[in-house]
This record gives structure tokens, sequence and C-alpha cells, in this order.
């Protein structure tokens, strides 16, 4: 068994004794579930030892994040290990202990203003709102990406105590924390990013919420086919029926080809790609664009137990719905990539195409 | 899910396969300078001239995998997928070579006898000699095991041939048809016995060989009429009553490349020219849809090359992946229209209203040839446990 299948064993262990929540004003996040990663070391891998994480490679953190995606986790670990936790070590910044939940914003509404307050060098003041910020309120750490004091390139990565914040509550379409936090005047250690940094760090995000979706579309195109194996009617299982195994059929082109384009974008960010940001807006693209397609035939093969909230779909099927939505969605990468596939020219298009991969 | 059958490992970075693509992309440079062909979408079924494959047998691009001694190159599949992707997307006439070299000449390699190999191979691979595939008939399409063309030794051991195979594409610019015969008779308890593959000389006597016209009035497909045809009794190829297997290793071949996803890649490079000269959103947005889509076909297509060079015969994971990228191929069409106002024509003064037109009247048939995307999903739904 190698490293890595053992520690996708360890989560689904733990996975195992916390069932996918209903999420609500009072249950806003799995507490249990992030303690017990947390106990085990999980919410510090792919983060050097000597930064203050685990250890580990990335393989094992996009890993990690694939199985609690799969399993419905409610818990910040794609926006800790993927996104926020890597970026404050690479902005040099002191990364909070890997046992307290760090969160990642993009924040362009919120400024960042260099300030002298007598803690040294790399101190900012905040001021602006940062809006669809994933699990405010649960954080105790986020990673702002604010936009830079006028006139100067680039973006403003902060670290920011959200204890004592002023937070709005707002929920994505799987009751996942999405509010804002009210940064006015807020202190915080922080490092001026060049405008290619911070590409590379929107990217980061986007990379993560396709991995995210690659493995819940995985998951629901499992289900689905067990469902489907076991559901009996007109005297046999549903996918006894052509008809249905035509939409199973199609549902595994689009997971297979989601998980072939998030493997490759995985590779670009492993290999430090300058492609990455290309490479994570067609994952993003493709993922969303497969969710259309997964999600309305899970639950057309499902009928109505699937549309219910005391069956497990919906945990996997809200969240994709969701996830395709952030860190930009089809609309945006869409145009994104489709510049971005031209910038070598009219002509460069192919030789473009090929390099990324 | 029994996903194994349909998910492939990621397919290694191949230097060698790099090499080649600039090499090739080098070639299709000068060539296209030079004026030795003009690009055109689906030049794979239509892109017929024989000199063109020659030159690409002279540089060592066909039979690439093949062992040296039936004139091969051994060199990758990875490799292979690299020229092949580039001809495809330069839109070059590949189309005389093409069959021969992807499927019929790996099937002589798997089953042809010693001498079928070195009359034949080396032929393919100079880019000389061209295959048919003769499997479909009037009355069997997806259905294959239907078919009605028969093969029955006579007394000097020959075999007489009796029937006709449809959608021949390019079967009157060919030398020879693998062609799928019934050589014992059917047996209702098992469809698949009693067929066999015979290699066909297709200048024998009794062989007819009737065009039949697509939509756009261009010439490739064939009807071929075997009348007591007498096939020498050494032309089998394989077993007798081995055909259906020997099929189905011929369709992995058939339906894993790149041309089941760029069949229209010329016409997204005339649209990529557009959207750039334009810079209007709603075209770049649509361009990066495409791209996305593309990119993760190239993978799966990347993959399926790994795995030939890994020994494997993916049928499942080939038959998913043809699924997916011949719905692109079409869908090329219908995205480019939503965002450009151009009419497809094949007179049009604009490129991108001919291309528009080409891959238009030729979009029927992406998601028919090679196995319907009925037949596809019916096996992909085998490789999900649900059959």
């Amino acid at each position: 068994m190698s490293d890595q299948d053992l520690v996708v064993e360890t989560v689904r262990d733990i996975l195992a004794g916390h069932e996918p929540l209903l999420l609500d004003a009072e249950q806003q996040w799995d507490a249990g579930l992030w303690t017990a990663l947390a106990e085990a070391g999980l919410t510090g891998v792919g983060i050097a030892e000597e930064a203050g994480g685990s250890g580990g490679e990335l393989a094992d953190a996009v890993a990690i994040v694939r199985t609690l995606a799969a399993g419905a986790g409610a818990v910040p670990v794609a926006e800790q290990l993927l996104v926020a936790a890597p970026a404050v070590v690479a902005a040099d910044l002191d990364l909070p202990a890997p046992e307290e939940p760090l969160t990642f914003a993009v924040a362009d509404a919120v400024t960042a203003e260099p300030s002298d307050d007598g803690d040294g060098p790399g101190r900012w003041t905040l001021s602006g709102t940062a809006t669809d910020v994933p699990w405010a309120g649960v954080a105790r750490h986020v990673a702002v990406l604010a936009a830079a004091p006028a006139g100067i390139e680039g973006s403003v990565l902060a670290l920011v105590d959200a204890t004592g914040l002023t937070t709005t509550r707002a929920v994505n379409l799987a009751g996942e924390p999405r509010g804002s936090l009210v940064l006015d005047g807020v202190p915080a250690s922080g490092a001026l990013l060049r405008p290619e940094q911070a590409a590379h760090l929107r990217a980061r995000y986007a990379l993560a919420r396709s991995v995210q979706l690659a493995a819940a579309l995985e998951q629901v195109l499992a289900w689905t086919v067990q469902y489907a194996g076991e559901r009996q009617q007109f005297g046999r299982p549903l996918a006894k029926f052509q008809a249905i195994q035509m939409e199973l059929a199609e549902m595994a082109g689009e997971v297979t080809a989601v998980t072939a384009i998030v493997d490759a974008a995985v590779q670009g960010l492993e290999r430090g790609s300058p492609e990455l940001p290309l490479l994570a807006a067609a994952a993003k693209v493709r993922a969303g664009a497969a969710v259309e397609v997964v999600a309305r035939l899970a639950h057309q093969v499902h009928g109505a137990i699937g549309f219910t909230q005391e069956y497990r779909l919906h945990h996997l099927t809200r969240r994709c719905w969701s996830w395709r939505d952030e860190a930009g969605n089809e609309a945006t990468w869409s145009r994104f990539l489709g510049a971005g596939v031209l910038a070598d020219g009219p002509d460069g298009l192919w030789g473009t195409l090929t390099r990324l991969g | 899910m029994s996903s194994d059958a349909l998910t492939l490992a990621p397919a290694p970075r191949s230097e060698a396969a790099e090499q080649v693509r600039a090499e090739v992309r080098e070639f299709l440079a000068a060539e296209l300078a030079a004026g030795s062909f003009s690009t055109h979408v689906d030049t794979w079924l239509s892109g017929v001239d024989p000199d063109f494959s020659r030159k690409l047998g002279e540089r060592g691009w066909l039979g690439m995998t093949w062992p040296k001694e039936y004139g091969g190159h051994e060199r990758t599949a990875m490799e292979r997928y690299a020229v092949t992707e580039e001809l495809l997307a330069a839109g070059a006439p590949v189309a005389a070579h093409w069959i021969a070299d992807r499927q019929s000449g790996p099937n002589l390699l798997r089953y042809g006898t010693e001498k079928q190999r070195q009359e034949i191979l080396p032929r393919i691979a100079a880019g000389e000699c061209f295959f048919v595939i003769g499997m479909s008939e009037p009355d069997s399409g997806s259905d294959l095991a239907s078919i009605r063309t028969k093969a029955s030794r006579d007394a000097n051991g020959d075999w007489l041939v009796t029937g006709a195979k449809v959608w021949t594409s390019n079967a009157h610019h060919s030398h020879y048809g693998i062609v799928l015969v019934r050589t014992s008779p059917a047996d209702p308890a098992n469809r698949h016995a009693g067929l066999s593959q015979l290699l066909v000389d297709l200048s024998l006597p009794g062989i007819a060989i009737n065009p039949i016209r697509i939509l756009d009035g261009g010439h490739h497909f064939n009807e071929v009429v075997f009348d007591d045809v007498v096939v020498p009794g050494d032309m089998l190829l394989g077993e007798e009553g081995a055909g259906w297997h020997q099929v189905t290793a011929e369709l992995a071949f058939e339906r894993s490349g790149p041309e089941r996803f760029l069949s229209t890649y010329p016409l997204l490079a005339e649209f990529g020219r557009r959207a750039a000269s334009t810079g209007d959103a709603a075209q770049l947005a649509a361009l990066g849809r495409l791209s996305a889509r593309l990119l993760a076909l190239r993978q799966l297509s990347l993959r399926i090359a790994a795995a030939l060079d890994r020994g494997e015969l993916p049928n499942i994971a080939a038959a998913l992946v043809k699924d997916v990228g011949t719905t692109f191929e079409a869908d090329v069409v219908d995205e480019v229209r939503r965002v450009v106002d151009v009419p497809a024509s094949l007179d049009s003064p604009d490129p991108l209203g001919r291309a528009l037109a080409e891959a238009q009247l030729h979009a029927p048939g992406y998601t028919l040839r090679g196995g319907t995307n009925e037949i596809l999903r019916g096996i992909v739904a085998r490789g999900l446990g649900l059959r």
C-alpha cells in the first residue's frame, strides 16, 4: 500500500464515523469530523514540516480532498490544504496551526494599505467587505486576496484572524457557509503578490473546486449505478433498461473526461507549470459542464427518492451545483481560457493546446 | 462501479513524442507553404492523396509501431499518437493510407501469416498500399453479426465469395480489403460463431466497386459487390471461425485514436482565428468551452495510447472516448454557429463559412462510423457492470 493509499484509508475510516450532515444555522459544519482529521495530522498534509505542516506531497493533499469531497465532509479542508496554507507559506507569512481551520477569500472589494503599526514590516490594514467567503464564521483564519493600494500592480495576500469580525451569514446550495466578512480597518500581516502570482492563486482555488467536483461526480455516478442495479420496476432492475443504460453511459463519459483534465491540471500544479491558470480554467470549465449532465441524469435515474432530504444523493448534487459556481464559474473561466489559448496569436491555437498537455 | 475497464492511468510525458511532433509540424508547414495540400475538415475520410501518403512513408511516419522486419519503425504508440494528431490538426490529406496504417496493418501483424505480413506490411509502411474495411452490409449495420456475405471453400481450397459490403471508404483508391464473411451457416444459439476474415485483393475478377455519394457530393463511400469472387485459399486472415474475435480487436484500434475528436479541428482553428480578430467575449467563451472539452479528450486519448504501449487493448475505454469525442466533433459546429453569423457554404468567400459547411455536411457521420454512439454506450454500460 502506498503512502497515498494509506492516507485515503485513514480519511475513509474517519469518514465512516461521520455521516454527511444536513447543514443549517445551528450546525454550520462538521466540527467533529474536523477534529478527528486534525488529530490524525491530516489538516497539514502537503505542507512542509518546517513551515508548520505535517509534510507529504501535493498528491496526498489532493487524495484527502477527493476522499472528503466524495464523502460530502463539511470541513474546510480543500480551502486549507490546496489553497490557503500553500499560499500563506509561499508568501512567507506565518502559517497558523493546521488544527485551526484556515480558509481563503478572493476579495476584490477589499483594499489593503500598508501600515506601520509598530509590528514590523509586512503589516497591512484592510478595508472593505469580503463576500462569498467559504466557511465564514467557521474558519478561525482567512487568507484574503485583497486589492493592492491604488497605483500598485498586483494583489495583497493578507492573513486575517477572523475572531470577533462581523460576519453576515449566507450559505451555498448545500448549506455550506459562504458569508461575508466585514473588514473595516482590520490589521493583518500580508505580502504583495505580483499579478501572475495572484493569477496562480486564483487558479489554485478553481483547481481545488475542480478536484472536489471530480470526486463528487465520480461518487454520484457510482451511487447511481448502484441504485439502478437495486431498484426494481416492471420486474427487473432499472439497470437492465436500455434507456437507463444510455443515461449511465453518458454520465460515465462526462465523469471520465472530468477526471482526465483535473488530473492533468493537478500534474501541472505539481510540476510548477506556468500554464497552471489555463489548465485550471479548463478543469473548472469541463467539470462545471459535466455537472449539468451528471446531476440531472443522476436525479432522473434516482426518481423521487433522490429529490428528498432523507436520501443521500443531495449531499453531493447540491454541492456540485454550488462548487461549479464558486472560484469562478464556466462563464468566467471559459472567457479566460478562450483568450489564453490565443495568446500566441491567431495561428497559435494548436501549439498552445498541445503545450498544455 | 466496476470502473477499472473505464479508467486508465494518466499517460507519462514522452520526450520522443514531442520530438517527432516538432518534426511533423515542420514538415506540414513546409508542405502547406509549397501548396502541396490545403487544409480541410475530416480529411481522414475525404483527403485522398497517394503522393502525400508516400511522403509520410518515406519519413517513417507510417507503420510506426511495427517491427522493423515488416517495414515498421518500432516506435511507441505515444509517438504515433503525436504524428497522427498533428496530421489531423493540420487537416492534411491522410485518407489514402489511414485505414491501412491504423487497423489493417495491426490486424495483419496480429493474425496474418508470415507470407501475408512480408508481402503487405512493408508496402503499407511505405505509403503504397491502401486498405478498406469490409464489415457493414446493406442489411447489417450495428448488428454486425448478422452479415450475409458468404465464403465457401471450392475444390482447390480457394474461397468463393458472394455478397456486398457498404460504406467502404475509398475502396476505389484501395488495394485490399479485410472482409468479414460468413464461413459456416448462421447458428442462432451462437451468433458470433462461423465468421472469418479474408484478405481480399480488390482487383480480383468479380468485384464491382460502385460509388455512394455522401451529403456534400463527395465520393468516399462505395458499395463493393462480390460475385463469386475466387479468393486464394491462403488469404484467410487468422483463424477460420474466429472472425468475430478478430474484428473486435480491430475495432479497438479503429475506435481509440485522435481522429475520434479531431475531425472538425480545422473548423475550430478557423474559429480561433475569427475570435482572435474580433476579440468578442461570447466567441472567446465558446472557444474556451470547446478548448476545455478538447483538452480533456486529448488526455483521455493519450491515456489510451499509453495503454496500447503497455500492451493493453482497452476496448471499453476506447468506446467511451469515441462516444465523448465524436459528440464533441459535431458540437463544434453548433457552438461556433451560436456566436458567429456566417452562412455555411462550400462556396463561401469566408474560410470560416467553408469550414462550417464541410463540418456540417460531414457531421452525421461522426457519431455513426466505427460503431454508433448507441452501440458504444452499450459497451460502456457493460463496463459499468449493467449488462
